[in-house]
């Protein structure tokens, strides 16, 4: 199924307003779960199943914890870790799961056709497609540190958080801003930046999924705040 | 005599920031439908020239040109580079970071997007280009998860997509193997067939030697020669060892039975003259692969019957002392061996033996070294002294001092590894091996890019590794660089062991 980048923005932008209001009835936690559950189900549709299963268990763990073993008695340091640990999960998993699907299924040109259509700035288009284009990169380049890391069995700095973190932010940060200043001057030469409007091979059009999905969550949205605010 | 497309007058450059000038009064000019080399050592002024003629200097890298630049009638100088979008297009060196999309899709009709072409007519453009190059298998895949060659096939398709007249490509082929590089020579002879104009500029030669009209030999910066295309190719081996360029002909030494970068299926055996296990290394039981078995709590260990195995080696004896390239396709499974010999895929269980003792698992890591492809990678410090101490168990001046003294870099100590040339920091990684007493140096590329001279060097120097006692591994594709220092080849074919001989 193929969900239109704006239909998936949205997603995101009523995720995370949700998670920042907290559910203080059974109610609204029932509607947070369900609204939770909608991008895992958009996983599992997508064929991601580990990731689609790992946030699952994740969060199903998290609610666990935070609903039958934290009482006001929750007082030694263990439980005390744990209930903020799963408070954290259960607080922010679903703007996770959400961006994660977003990011796993947008492909670049999509997602600058769709901010192209909303009329934003191609500045801020294009700095965000960037950053898109980037998380890869970032994870190969890091993964490539690590093993250099645990070559030379620095991996834990020698006992010593800072230099752990130095050894690996000084090399990624180099590899980041060449590969950075390449990739500009590559896309360039290919004439991004001009004064001409961009135009875009990806057609969208809101499809009933969307509707519906729009729907759901603008539902989510006025319930949160009707309920929290309101009434 | 056909009209000019490109000319370069007079023109004088240096990079911001820095003292010597990097161009010195150097005039080119090219006809249309040409197709030009330029060639010579690293630094001798070839990137910029590219970067004249696609603008980037002086839109985009900053420095102090002099002189004149007109490039299908417009003056560089003048010229936005978006303008030039259409006119010049540009295939880089380096696959992984020339692209802007993820997808294979997006990438080719990123450069008619941006110039706002029709949608229509982009979609048109894209299919006849995709069918023009046969990338048809290529499409609707992420970019992450192609090989060096068909990322490049996608960077020339994309260029091609703009509908160039003018296509530099600066030094294309350092990534691919000897397969992906006979298709690049395809692609530009396409180029050729179509008209366009075409400035490279490599190392490489012997692909391009039937291809390009004329041949520019640059020195510091200034062109120093100009040969036809004709009179290149029929240079002898010693004229060209002269001027310090690659050879024009592959070395044979990979054949027979295999050519090339063996394609062998099957007919090729392990060579019986390998060296008894006693006085070897011996590598049991290495097997892998990217693709996991499912598991819920147990994890279950790789083994010879298993499918998709992505390394697969019941038994090797690797020659101690002596250097072994490793040779194979891209993408067949050669940095996938280096990082198994070396401990850093943990799920492969391999064991390696030698001098009568076992190491497994952790134990490997302390046996070998890999000095990667990109050294930018495993360099952690702020000086070259502290990187080859961080390598010590017992920090020990006076023989880091020596260990830099025998690479030629100790006068180097204090700098920032970063503030070094390419090969100075391959040499500090090395001094790092040479520190944490690996037993097993591996090399992943270590001549990508590379001039002659430069290849030489690391060559000879990987001879002194072995010399002194190492076993060194290089996974290459450079046949000079085999030819150069390799005492026995390693032909690695979809991860299993293709064939070993000696040189």
């Amino acid at each position: 199924m193929k969900l239109d980048p704006r239909t998936k923005l949205f997603m995101i932008l009523v995720v995370s307003a949700v998670v920042m209001m907290s559910a203080t009835t059974p109610f609204l936690w029932a509607v947070r779960i369900v609204m939770t559950l909608i991008p895992i189900i958009l996983l599992i549709i997508e064929k991601k199943y580990t990731s689609a299963f790992g946030f699952t268990f994740l969060y199903a763990a998290a609610l666990v914890m935070t609903f039958c073993f934290i009482n006001e008695a929750s007082a030694t340091f263990f439980k005390t870790f744990v209930t903020g640990y799963s408070g954290i999960v259960v607080q922010f998993m679903p703007c996770l799961i959400t961006a994660w699907y977003v990011v796993r299924t947008t492909k670049i040109g999509e997602f600058m056709s769709a901010m192209q259509k909303m009329h934003l700035p191609d500045g801020i288009t294009i700095s965000l497609a960037v950053v898109m284009r980037f998380f890869p990169t970032i994870r190969e380049e890091y993964s490539s540190i690590s093993d250099a890391m645990k070559m030379r069995g620095i991996s834990l700095g020698g006992g010593n958080a800072a230099k752990m973190i130095e050894y690996r932010m000084i090399p990624l940060l180099f590899s980041c801003v060449n590969i950075g200043d390449e990739l500009s001057a590559a896309a360039i030469t290919r004439g991004l930046g001009g004064n001409v409007r961009r135009t875009s091979v990806e057609t969208l059009k809101l499809h009933v999924s969307d509707w519906l999905l729009i729907t759901a969550f603008t539902a989510v949205a006025v319930i949160f705040v009707l309920f929290k605010y309101v009434l | 005599m056909s009209e000019n497309i490109i000319e370069i007058e007079h023109v004088s450059f240096k990079y911001k920031g820095s003292e010597e000038g990097l161009l010195k009064d150097t005039s080119l000019t090219v006809r249309k439908g040409e197709t030009l080399l330029l060639t010579g050592a690293s630094g001798s002024g070839k990137t910029t020239i590219i970067r004249l003629i696609n603008g980037l200097i002086p839109h985009y890298y900053q420095g102090d040109v002099e002189g004149k630049v007109t490039v299908a009638g417009r003056d560089i100088a003048k010229t936005e580079l978006y303008e030039l979008a259409g006119v010049v297009g540009t295939v880089f060196q380096n696959p992984r970071s020339q692209f802007f999309s993820i997808d294979t899709d997006g990438e080719i009709v990123f450069g008619p997007e941006n110039v706002g072409l029709d949608p229509r007519a982009i979609l048109e453009r894209k299919d006849l280009v995709v069918s023009e190059m046969h990338i048809e298998k290529l499409l609707g895949r992420s970019l992450f998860e192609l090989s060096g060659g068909e990322k490049q096939s996608i960077a020339c398709a994309s260029v091609s997509a703009l509908l160039p007249d003018i296509i530099l490509l600066d030094e294309p082929s350092s990534n691919l193997d000897q397969g992906a590089i006979r298709k690049l020579a395809g692609q530009i002879r396409m180029w050729k067939s179509q008209g366009k104009t075409i400035v490279i500029s490599e190392h490489r030669l012997w692909y391009l030697k039937d291809l390009v009209d004329r041949v520019i030999y640059m020195d510091s910066g200034k062109i120093a020669h100009e040969w036809s295309g004709k009179e290149f190719a029929s240079f002898d081996p010693g004229q060209i060892e002269q001027l310090k360029l690659r050879p024009l002909e592959v070395p044979d030494i990979l054949s027979p039975g295999c050519g090339g970068d063996c394609d062998c299926d099957g007919s090729c055996k392990v060579d019986l003259t390998a060296p008894d296990p006693a006085g070897g290394i011996t590598l049991k039981k290495f097997y892998f692969s990217y693709h996991r078995n499912p598991y819920l709590i147990f994890k279950k260990n790789f083994d010879e019957n298993d499918k998709n195995l992505s390394l697969c080696i019941p038994r090797l004896v690797l020659p101690k002392g002596a250097v072994i390239g490793v040779i194979g396709k891209n993408g067949t499974g050669k940095s996938t061996f280096l990082k198994c010999i070396c401990g850093l895929e943990k799920d492969c269980k391999g064991i390696i033996e030698t001098d009568g003792k076992e190491y497994k698992g952790k134990a490997r890591l302390k046996l070998s070294y890999m000095v990667m492809q990109d050294v930018n990678h495993q360099l952690f410090t702020d000086s070259v002294e502290s990187e080859v101490m961080l390598s010590m168990t017992e920090p020990d001046k006076e023989r880091c001092e020596k260990i830099l003294d025998s690479l030629g870099i100790l006068e180097f100590k204090d700098k920032h590894p970063m503030a070094l040339s390419g090969g100075q920091k391959q040499r500090v990684a090395i001094a790092s091996a040479m520190a944490a007493d690996a037993k097993l140096m591996l090399f992943d590329e270590p001549t990508s890019g590379l001039d002659f001279n430069h290849m030489e060097k690391v060559g000879h120097l990987l001879k002194t590794l072995a010399e002194s006692g190492n076993t060194v591994l290089v996974a290459t594709h450079d046949p000079e660089l085999i030819e150069l220092c390799c005492d026995y080849v390693l032909c690695i074919e979809n991860g299993k062991l293709g064939y070993m001989k000696r040189v």
